[in-house]
């Protein structure tokens, strides 16, 4: 029978091991990110979460500097947002072949079946489901295609040839068994060549803009979640618009080609702001976008009235990610310790004590909080050296822990 | 009273005649030929009209019984002339559990007939019979109909198990109760001995038929 256990030392020998609980400073799109915002945050989700449910069509800017946690925010989202299809879109992932990777993005979030379901749902809608002689299901494609046509070509779509594909991609889907699995793979986006596409009756895969606009306008208008598009560093596009004055040019464009008004960075810049904008046009759609200050959102909001003032409308008042209040550091230094404990399966360790900041203490974080004046990123970082510090270097915990109380240490 | 109450719209032996224009899925069984007519339409009044109905059975040809299916308009202009024996609206609960559980069209080991077959035909009275269910031991079968005892089963598919007996799946069965009264029900399957002599015959529905 075990009399005493030294959950401390257990711990810290578990840590000495090279385990780190504080690994990344930067969250991304990819990797899912479980630990929930902190607790002065909440009021912001809720606003958010109301807005996104009650409204539709919105651009909604979430304004915060570098290291504020923007990114988080899109898993709190994530996991907050039930009934929404929410997807996390990098501008510097999606610069080229824009539809087509939001799309695959897109496809990607809610994955085949719900992609499967969406297709039979319209072809149902399309009359699929005409029984003939009262029992046999038996589709007329031609027909239920030209259901199709005559239903979303009354919806402005600017491509009719696109349309009028994307019905032969999704009644084939449906209805066509022989050709099922191809028209499957086209729906998901994979690239095909030109024999594949020709068995099934189709000119272009879904690198074409228009096709991969015109089916994610589908694909969006009739899924039975709503959809947020979730646009992460949104000034990016103000970056890519302005000419950066700092760098020379080895090769000046000018000597070759004469005066050019606009780089080809600007362009797509425009062009790729031009094609969100039009997003807008997809029923239901609402866009998230974070940037790093105001002045950016008012540069974008200037470009944006150059091209139709109308869509100001769309614009919401900005909500604000501001920095940790000094409670949040010590919640969020414990959620991240439970959730390391969880992982080395040591949950244990807190039920003496649920509410101990072991190996660090309250002076620490406290010194942390001031020292970075609640930047979460830079918080993080200040942990990870903290916690090198414990696993890698020969000091003992004590002297490692005293030197880190004195607030000097940090202003090295 | 709804359409989904009135499953029985035409009885001769309970003396049931519903009036009225009905749409849905109706199975009409006429008692000359022991035929079955699928529809999704009947209008009854003093003349009963089914257009567009499909005519299942066997007829006889070159002093053979071969089993036919033909689409055709059906009009009986006095009822006394009417040959019908009875029709059901099937209620729309039971066309839902047909309609959801039917096999898959890009199902590969499924076979479609591409015109009408006889699979199982037992005619005692002229002392004929068809069986090839030994043939298809192991297949599974689309669209099959049967004439089994006092009822019928209209199925998604049939199986023949290695006994030789068939196994209806996905079926609409009608048939008449120990009061002779007309019950509809569905049954995921129905499992079916050749040997009980109660099965008066199986007819696959080519699909010829029901595509062109």
């Amino acid at each position: 029978m075990l009399l005493y256990e030294n959950k401390k030392g257990k711990l810290l020998t578990f840590l000495k091991i090279g385990l780190n609980p504080f690994k990344k400073f930067v969250a991304t799109g990819e990797i899912k990110e479980n630990i929930e915002l902190a607790e002065s945050r909440f009021d912001l989700i809720e606003s958010i979460k109301k807005l996104i449910e009650n409204e539709k069509n919105i651009i909604l800017p979430i304004i915060g500097g570098v290291g504020t946690g923007k990114t988080h925010l899109f898993w709190t989202l994530e996991n907050k947002l039930h009934y929404h299809n929410t997807v996390y879109i990098s501008l510097e992932n999606v610069y080229r072949k824009f539809y087509y990777n939001i799309y695959s993005e897109y496809i990607e979030e809610i994955g085949p079946e719900v992609l499967r379901s969406i297709t039979n749902e319209l072809c149902n809608n399309w009359g699929k489901f005409e029984k003939k002689f009262g029992f046999f299901h038996i589709a007329d494609i031609e027909k239920v295609k030209k259901i199709a046509f005559e239903r979303l070509s009354s919806q402005n779509f600017e491509d009719i040839i696109a349309l009028n594909d994307i019905i032969n991609a999704i009644t084939t889907h449906q209805l066509d068994p022989w050709k099922k699995v191809e028209a499957e793979r086209w729906l998901l986006g994979e690239l095909m060549d030109s024999r594949e596409l020709s068995h099934i009756n189709l000119q272009y895969d879904l690198r074409k803009s228009s096709y991969a606009y015109t089916v994610l306008k589908i694909i969006i208008e009739n899924s039975k979640l709503k959809s947020v598009l979730f646009i992460d560093d949104f000034e990016k596009l103000i970056s890519l618009m302005k000419p950066d004055k700092e760098s020379e040019d080895i090769f000046e464009p000018n000597w070759l080609y004469g005066e050019i008004t606009s780089s080809a960075d600007k362009l797509s810049a425009e062009k790729i702001l031009d094609k969100i904008l039009n997003l807008q046009t997809i029923e239901g759609l609402n866009i998230i976008i974070t940037l790093k200050s105001v002045d950016a959102l008012e540069e974008i909001k200037t470009l944006v009235k150059e091209r139709d003032i109308n869509l100001l409308s769309t614009f919401k008042e900005p909500l604000f990610l501001s920095n940790f209040k000094e409670g949040d550091i010590y919640d969020f230094y414990k959620k991240n310790i439970e959730e390391f404990l969880i992982t080395i399966n040591y949950l244990d360790f807190l039920k003496e004590d649920p509410n101990t900041y072991y190996p660090l203490n309250e002076k620490i974080l406290k010194n942390i909080f001031h020292k970075t004046n609640g930047n979460p990123r830079e918080i993080i970082k200040y942990l990870i050296q903290i916690f090198n510090d414990i696993i890698y270097s020969q000091e003992n915990l004590e002297d490692i822990i005293s030197r880190y109380e004195n607030l000097t240490v940090f202003q090295q | 009273m709804s359409q989904e109450d009135n499953i029985v719209l035409y009885d001769t032996s309970k003396e049931i005649k519903i009036n009225g224009n009905f749409n849905g899925s109706i199975i009409s069984v006429e008692r000359e030929m022991n035929s079955i007519i699928l529809s999704d339409n009947i209008q009854i009044s003093d003349q009963i009209r089914i257009s567009e109905g499909l005519m299942i059975g066997f007829e006889d040809m070159y002093n053979e019984k071969v089993a036919f299916s033909r689409k055709s308009e059906f009009i009986w202009n006095n009822l006394e002339e009417c040959t019908l024996e009875y029709v059901v609206l099937i209620p729309k609960e039971l066309m839902d559990q047909y309609d959801e559980s039917q096999f898959s069209d890009s199902f590969p080991f499924t076979i479609n007939m591409l015109h009408t077959a006889g699979l199982y035909f037992d005619d005692s009275e002229y002392n004929f019979k068809i069986d090839h269910l030994d043939f298809f031991k192991g297949e599974i079968i689309k669209n099959p109909v049967s004439l089994i005892f006092n009822g019928l089963t209209v199925a998604d598919r049939v199986a023949i198990d290695q006994r030789g007996d068939p196994v209806f799946y996905d079926c609409i069965i009608v048939g008449r109760d120990q009061d002779d009264n007309l019950k509809v029900s569905y049954d995921p399957f129905l499992n079916v001995k050749i040997d009980d002599k109660v099965v008066k015959y199986i007819i696959i529905i080519g699909i010829e038929e029901l595509k062109l």
